[in-house]
């Protein structure tokens, strides 16, 4: 049997953020710019995954800076730093910390999605042979990467892997820790790829223990129409997902 | 219909200093088992760092053996990772070469270019040049196994004129083929005249529709090497038993084992976009086979999973569908007891194999393998 995460959920269900239902609404977020930065990062990351997902192999992880122009609660830069796994067969994000541009997009991603954001300061800059992001929180940068040579490539080439949350939400009639999958839908309109770079990840800052940038593997730019859809599937963060995974709803549209 | 073995060697955790022997001491038992029944050939695949799923890292070394404990049974190296990083082309041409005389002319070359992230990373290859590589590498191979010295200048290696040694033993020599998972692979393999060595799982509809290009295309190919090797092997599962139910569950407790198990690796494309690895191949299908709709319809239709006229209808639909070889994954994880694993070789060779005995195979004979292997 594949490896499984070993996160001590005690250490850290005090921080996490609260659903406050599973009936979120779908949020549309047409001309989204998507940075998109992998890169490998050392094994022990594995005490930062909960115990119902299996470590990548090798251990991975992404940035996703998106710039929503267009969204229920105004315009908004998200970053988030993802580890990479499975839930069972398929292939995961978990979000391990968030930082939001603005208080309403912060609070609303929370109690809506899981997404563990916090509001900071969030910049996606375009140069002619780059495209930087940086995140800073009370004056201290926690984030500098780019992707630098930027060349055109097909959207179609272009796979973004789900994110999952972890986040307390209610359900029958309780309130408790559940992994929550965020199953977003993307039209491309435009994608290039080039070399990731990642000049300062605070670990500490986004609640990623000893976590840090290895082996580079890719990055992309991507602009395109994507949402945040109705929850679908919550998970036992303590159970393997195949035994542990509660459908709330049939598709990302139903009511 | 020609019957034989394929193996990713995967080890279950907790890895012990025996439990590596053990997978390969039993693949090897099976091995002579199959030989004595009368299978044809017996491949090994080429991974590296695929934990639990492929500890195969040395197929060359592994069908050595094999070789050494058969007297009949065809070693197929499968597949060869042709990117330069994994395997410098001179190394490839001598120790197939080395195997090919070991085994007396019994070797079958299998080509390819790895898939997932885990092994292009570990190597640091290119993703973005695999295939080119794989072509070049191809087309040098059958040169540096027949001429008598041999000089290149190429995009990804070079050297200058040297005797490369030792000949291989088949002449003209050995067959090659390509690793088909991605849809279109098998249209590379038909222009080079080479056999599409299937790793894809079930599906008769589709498998039929790529033959069935596979065959039309090759009729127009420039070939490789020098012959064309104009053959379809598919691999499959195999758990057959006397009692039908008994040998579906089992059967399944293996193959969604094995396909769990390839849906933890890192596909070449789910890390790194690029035009190089534009399909999904094989492990995304693997992973609908493990959790999705198919898991279910995948055991009844086209799986060698069961009692031996199940086993026999689905290896029957095969061979209608145009498929010369069927290679056997006999087991997963260590999940079946090698005793069962035995007893299922001995029942499908006793109660299926007699029924394939006598057909004729789907491209009508392939006389240039036959050419091939009778001047060994």
């Amino acid at each position: 049997m594949p490896l499984f995460g070993m996160l001590e959920l005690p250490t850290i269900v005090s921080r996490l953020p609260t659903l406050r239902d599973l009936d979120t609404e779908v949020w549309s977020l047409p001309g989204a710019e998507i940075l998109h930065l992998a890169f490998e990062v050392p094994r022990d990351t594995e005490s930062l995954l909960p115990r119902a997902m299996h470590p990548a192999i090798p251990s991975y992880a992404t940035i996703l800076v998106s710039r929503y122009p267009q969204s229920p609660v105004g315009p908004f830069v998200l970053a988030q730093l993802r580890l990479m796994a499975r839930a069972g067969a398929h292939p995961r994000g978990y979000v391990l910390a968030a930082v939001a541009s603005t208080v309403e997009a912060a609070a609303a991603l929370q109690e809506r999605w899981g997404v563990p954001a916090i509001p900071g300061a969030v910049s996606l800059k375009r140069r002619h042979d780059r495209v930087t992001a940086t995140v800073t929180r009370e004056g201290t940068a926690i984030l500098d990467c780019a992707l630098v040579d930027p060349e055109p490539i097909a959207g179609g080439d272009v796979q973004y892997i789900h994110s999952v949350t972890l986040a307390r939400a209610p359900l029958d009639g309780a309130i408790a820790p559940y992994l929550i999958q965020v199953d977003p839908r993307y039209t491309f309109h435009k994608a290039e790829r080039g070399r990731p770079e990642v000049n300062r990840l605070d670990a500490a800052a986004w609640n990623a223990g000893a976590l840090r940038p290895l082996n580079p593997i890719s990055a992309t730019v991507c602009t395109c129409d994507t949402d945040l859809p109705r929850i679908r599937f919550v998970m036992d963060p303590e159970v393997p997902v195949v035994r542990g995974t509660r459908r709330i709803r049939d598709s990302r549209e139903a009511v | 219909m020609k019957f034989g073995l394929f193996y990713e060697l995967s080890v279950p955790r907790p890895w012990t200093r025996e439990s590596e022997r053990t997978v390969y001491n039993n693949a090897l038992e099976q091995v002579r088992l199959a030989d004595e029944l009368g299978f044809d050939q017996v491949w090994a695949v080429e991974h590296h760092f695929l934990e639990e799923y492929s500890h195969c890292p040395a197929p060359e070394l592994f069908l050595t053996a094999c070789a050494m404990i058969a007297k009949r049974i065809r070693v197929g190296h499968g597949i060869i990772v042709c990117v330069p990083e994994f395997n410098h082309p001179i190394k490839i041409a001598e120790r197939t070469a080395v195997l090919d005389i070991l085994s007396g002319g019994r070797l079958e070359v299998g080509t390819g270019r790895s898939a997932t992230w885990t092994e292009l990373g570990g190597f640091c290859a290119n993703p973005d040049s695999t295939k080119k590589s794989w072509d070049e590498f191809v087309r040098c191979l059958p040169k540096m196994w027949t001429q008598e010295t041999y000089a290149y200048e190429g995009e990804f290696w070079s050297m200058p004129e040297r005797t490369i040694i030792p000949k291989v033993y088949q002449r003209p020599h050995p067959p090659m083929w390509v690793a088909v998972t991605s849809p279109g692979t098998e249209l590379d393999a038909a222009d080079r005249g080479l056999g599409s060595l299937g790793l894809t799982f079930g599906g008769f509809a589709e498998q039929e529709k790529k033959i069935a290009e596979y065959r039309r295309r090759i009729q127009l190919c420039e070939p490789v090497g020098e012959f064309v090797n104009d053959q379809v092997s598919t691999v499959n599962f195999l758990y057959c038993h006397e009692d039908d139910a008994t040998g579906r569950a089992t059967g399944r407790r293996m193959a969604d084992s094995f396909n769990y198990l390839a849906a933890q690796l890192i596909s070449a494309r789910e890390a790194y976009p690029s035009r190089s690895y534009q399909s999904l191949g094989l492990l995304p299908q693997l992973r609908r086979q493990a959790t999705g709709p198919e898991a279910s319809e995948q055991a009844g239709e086209g799986l060698a999973l069961g009692g031996p006229e199940r086993v026999m209808r689905a290896l029957k639909r095969w061979e209608a569908v145009g498929v010369d070889r069927v290679n056997f994954l006999l087991n997963a994880m260590e999940v079946i007891p090698q005793v069962d694993v035995l007893a299922s070789l001995r029942l499908f060779a006793r109660e299926v194999m007699p029924a394939f005995a006598e057909s004729k195979p789907a491209n009508g004979g392939a006389p240039a393998l036959s050419a091939a292997k009778a001047s060994a």
